[in-house]
């Protein structure tokens, strides 16, 4: 009985940290794991900044136009995928697909992006 | 009078001189004996992608991280370990808010942030990118005694050269912490003690024997091998200022983002 109890609180934990993303800074809980959603729009600002990077994306739409927040990693992490803070400029046409924010609000987890043209933003680095 | 003292002062001046010139090549001497682990580094388990995150998410990351695993407690503290974990409310409610800017010893050496190593005669230096700096103190000294020292995060360290690997010890970590984020119903007494054996195993990768004592927690010595990659992309420390832009706040119990 005792072994059936850890075994069920261990399986419990399990899945609780399973479903998070595994972020370097904060918790991933908020983002939906398993989910992934496009996004194409115009680039309203890109934020180079601690500890995370962000692109604000307008998103026009059935309701109007909507802008997104688009969280991504660090600095550090961006100059080694490539990226530099003059990589997105205002009015850019890129398509971001990212983990979306579990409570439904407009933002999500950067997952990968390219110009409207189907370009890559930025060279991926090996190291 | 005068024309001897100038004398006196002229030698006295030339003595010193040449005492500093002789201590200054002591220290050359003993500087060239030391292994050269300059560059970048991060922790293995953490390639982090433009993202932020770990490439095969959380379970590829457990996968790797080792302080997150079950310590050897002895039977008190097994007990205690286990009635924390059952309490699966206060854990999900952890992994759903938790914010890591920094963190206390040991988790530093298993944290997702580059760092350099800094190594001189006297002590060693570990740097990290979002301003945490580990001391190991290489010129013979004890850990201090008595009211000299107390609990800090990163506890105290004193090291010695054993050939090319710096053997460090470290005590007086405060032990109010958990051992790691992810890892927060693991806890420590105040007698822990660390024992680290850090080294280069080849050009790419340094290596962090690291073993953890506890006579009041733990039934037995826990082991772990920590590895560290050379960044090649990355040629210098990037400031990571964990408080300029955080857009992401705890509103009621959930982490959310915030408006630009």
């Amino acid at each position: 009985m005792a072994i059936k109890i850890c075994r069920s609180i261990l399986i419990a934990a399990a899945a609780l940290l399973c479903a998070l993303s595994a972020t370097a800074h904060h918790s991933g809980a908020m983002f939906e794991d398993q989910k992934s959603m496009v996004l194409a729009g115009t680039v309203k600002s890109f934020q180079w900044s601690n500890p995370h990077c962000w692109i604000q994306l307008l998103v026009a739409g059935q309701q109007g136009t909507i802008e997104w927040s688009v969280e991504m990693g660090s600095p550090s992490q961006l100059f080694k995928g490539g990226w530099r803070p003059s990589t997105l400029k205002y009015g850019d046409s890129i398509v971001v697909t990212i983990h979306p924010m579990r409570d439904g609000t407009n933002g999500g987890l950067y997952m990968s992006a390219s110009r409207q043209d189907g370009k890559a933003i930025a060279e991926t680095a090996a190291n | 009078m005068r024309k001897s003292f100038c004398t006196v002062l002229v030698f006295l001046a030339c003595m010193a001189n040449a005492m500093a010139e002789h201590k200054s090549s002591d220290r050359i001497r003993e500087f060239s004996k030391l292994p050269n682990w300059s560059g970048i580094w991060v922790q293995a388990v953490w390639p982090l992608e433009v993202s932020g995150r770990v490439a095969g998410g959380e379970a590829k990351l457990r996968e790797g991280l080792q302080l997150i695993r079950q310590p050897p407690y002895n039977a008190e503290w097994l007990a205690k370990y286990q009635a924390g974990l059952a309490d699966t409310a206060a854990i999900a409610a952890k992994n759903a808010t938790f914010t890591a800017c920094t963190r206390g010893f040991p988790a530093l050496m298993e944290s997702p942030w580059m760092f350099q190593v800094i190594v001189l005669p006297e002590e060693t230096l570990i740097l990290f990118e979002n301003g945490q700096v580990r001391h190991i103190y290489t010129d013979g000294r004890r850990h201090p005694s008595g009211d000299d020292l107390w609990p800090v995060r990163l506890g105290d360290s004193i090291g010695r050269w054993e050939g090319d690997a710096l053997r460090i010890e470290t005590v007086a970590r405060d032990s109010t912490e958990p051992l790691a984020p992810r890892a927060w119903v693991s806890m420590l007494s105040d007698q822990a003690y660390f024992t680290e054996r850090l080294r280069l195993i080849d050009a790419d990768t340094l290596e962090d024997q690291m073993t953890i004592e506890d006579p009041v927690a733990f039934a037995g010595p826990w082991h772990m091998n920590l590895k560290y990659a050379r960044q090649k992309v990355v040629n210098r420390l990037l400031e990571y200022n964990c408080i300029e832009n955080d857009r992401n706040p705890v509103v009621d119990g959930k982490m959310i983002i915030r408006s630009p």
